[in-house]
């Protein structure tokens, strides 16, 4: 099955002013955006949906409390479209949208969706760096680090994490009715997960979890690259958002790694340079300690050298 | 130089004027300069409530999404926004999510003169 990756993320909120500044503030664009919601894409056109939480219009949550309300996926023709909505409806109701899309219900209760995906091809350099004795590097004269008032904007949807109640079932669903692929996979916990359209060393993980738990652990965004995604996270940061955990880089799937609280009830990531394996990689299986899952984790100091504002006895000792 | 520590009661930091929290607002506060909020402050049906930056669910969690950002949009539950565990602004009892059942850690609080001040 061809399905290429996420197309976009539909929660509910409480608060639809509060969430859309957070994602114009992530580097979202907003498209249509009111009071009761809109929509806000990466450069690709992929995209969070917002919806005020008491809007008819959108699906159920699989349990109370968890605002997120849709996962839809693209895919690269009809043809999959077709054979999704025959695999499905073998045990389960698949609706056909207006729009062509379907829309059905996974085995831990997330609604999915899928559609032609209409992903926007796009030409931006990749972060590349000067290491010596490469043989791809910077331009000459062309700066590694992006400057101040540069913008920089999410380029596509990465993955999302989901806690199931029965993780063996949830992975069961995906990789035998959907076509996904195990990448990858932490004893104990749960998958990653590779449609068959992707390359990417994942866009689901899934974490088994106690019922009460069910839901999302968090989703996120990929970035040009690791200078990008730092400076992106530092800014944040500096607006008033609360990180959780990093900046690092993860041990399964490479990715550098920035997570932040957000109102959507779970955390929000910021990720770059993410492993891509096809259908010869061997998945590797690890323990979910902390150890496993960060080869490494930064602190940023503010001010490094004496100087006007440092204490006497210095700041770095 | 002065710092907060210095002013009022010995053992009591400052945070702020009591008024400057209004109804079912919220305000993080760094008193140990640590770099991120260590506590916060509610204001409950008239009442201020200090609770310890740091959700039951995984210990020390940070829990605003935005600084000062505790509570839900109608300001009657303080959230987690890591992963949405609600309480009780006065009780810190938390009522839904994943350490329902479990509480909020408290921290003593002491209005003098309309100032608020944190045990420390
Ligand atoms: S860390 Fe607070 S709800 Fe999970």
């Amino acid at each position: 099955m061809k399905i290429v990756g996420l197309e976009s993320l539909v929660f509910g909120v409480d608060d639809v002013n509060g969430a859309s500044r957070f994602l114009v503030d992530y580097g979202l664009a907003p498209v249509a955006v009111s009071d009761r919601g809109g929509r806000f894409e990466a450069i690709d056109g992929t995209a969070v949906v917002i919806a005020q939480q008491d809007d008819p219009a959108l699906p159920p949550a699989p349990v109370p409390g968890c605002r997120l309300r849709k996962t839809v996926m693209g895919v690269a023709d009809e043809a999959t479209l077709g054979a999704i909505a025959a695999e499905l409806r073998r045990d389960r109701e698949v609706r056909r949208l207006p729009d062509g899309a379907i829309e059905s219900i996974d085995d831990s209760g997330f609604v999915i969706g899928f559609q032609l995906t209409a992903r926007r091809p796009f030409v931006l350099p990749g972060e590349l760096s000067n290491a010596p004795g490469g043989v791809v590097f910077r331009p000459i004269n062309s700066l590694g680090v992006p400057p101040p008032g540069s913008v920089i904007r999410p380029r596509s949807l990465s993955h999302v994490v989901y806690f199931v109640p029965d993780v063996m079932k949830a992975e069961a669903f995906y990789v035998n009715r959907l076509g996904f692929r195990c990448t990858d996979r932490f004893t104990g916990t749960g998958p990653f997960l590779q449609p068959g359209g992707s390359l990417d060393h994942h866009t689901h993980f899934l974490i088994g979890a106690p019922p009460h738990m069910h839901g999302v652990e968090h989703f996120t965004f990929h970035f040009g690259g690791p200078s990008e995604m730092i400076t992106n996270g530092y800014r944040f940061v500096e607006k008033g958002y609360q990180a959780f955990w990093g900046p690092g880089r993860h041990i399964l799937g490479s990715n550098w790694f920035w997570y932040f609280n957000s109102p959507f009830g779970c955390h929000i990531e910021m990720d770059a340079d993410m492993d891509q394996h096809d259908a010869s990689w061997q998945p590797r299986e690890a323990t979910a300690s902390a150890d496993n899952s960060q080869a490494f984790l930064l602190k940023m100091r503010s001010k490094w050298y004496p100087g006007p504002g440092i204490p006497e006895n210095g700041d770095y000792a | 130089m002065a710092t907060t520590r210095e002013v009022g009661p010995p053992g009591w930091a400052r945070l702020c004027r009591s008024d400057e929290i209004g109804e079912a607002q919220s305000r993080g506060f760094d008193p140990d300069h640590e770099g991120q909020d260590s506590l916060f402050i509610v204001r409950w049906q008239g009442d201020l409530h200090g609770w310890r930056n740091a959700c039951p669910h995984i210990d020390g969690a940070p829990m605003a999404w935005r600084r000062d950002a505790y509570l839900n949009a109608e300001g009657t539950r303080i959230v987690c926004h890591a992963h949405g565990a609600e309480f009780m602004p006065d009780t810190g009892l938390c009522v839904q999510g994943p350490c329902r059942g479990e509480r909020l850690s408290r921290i003593a609080l002491a209005v003098v003169d309309g100032e608020l001040f944190v045990k420390s």
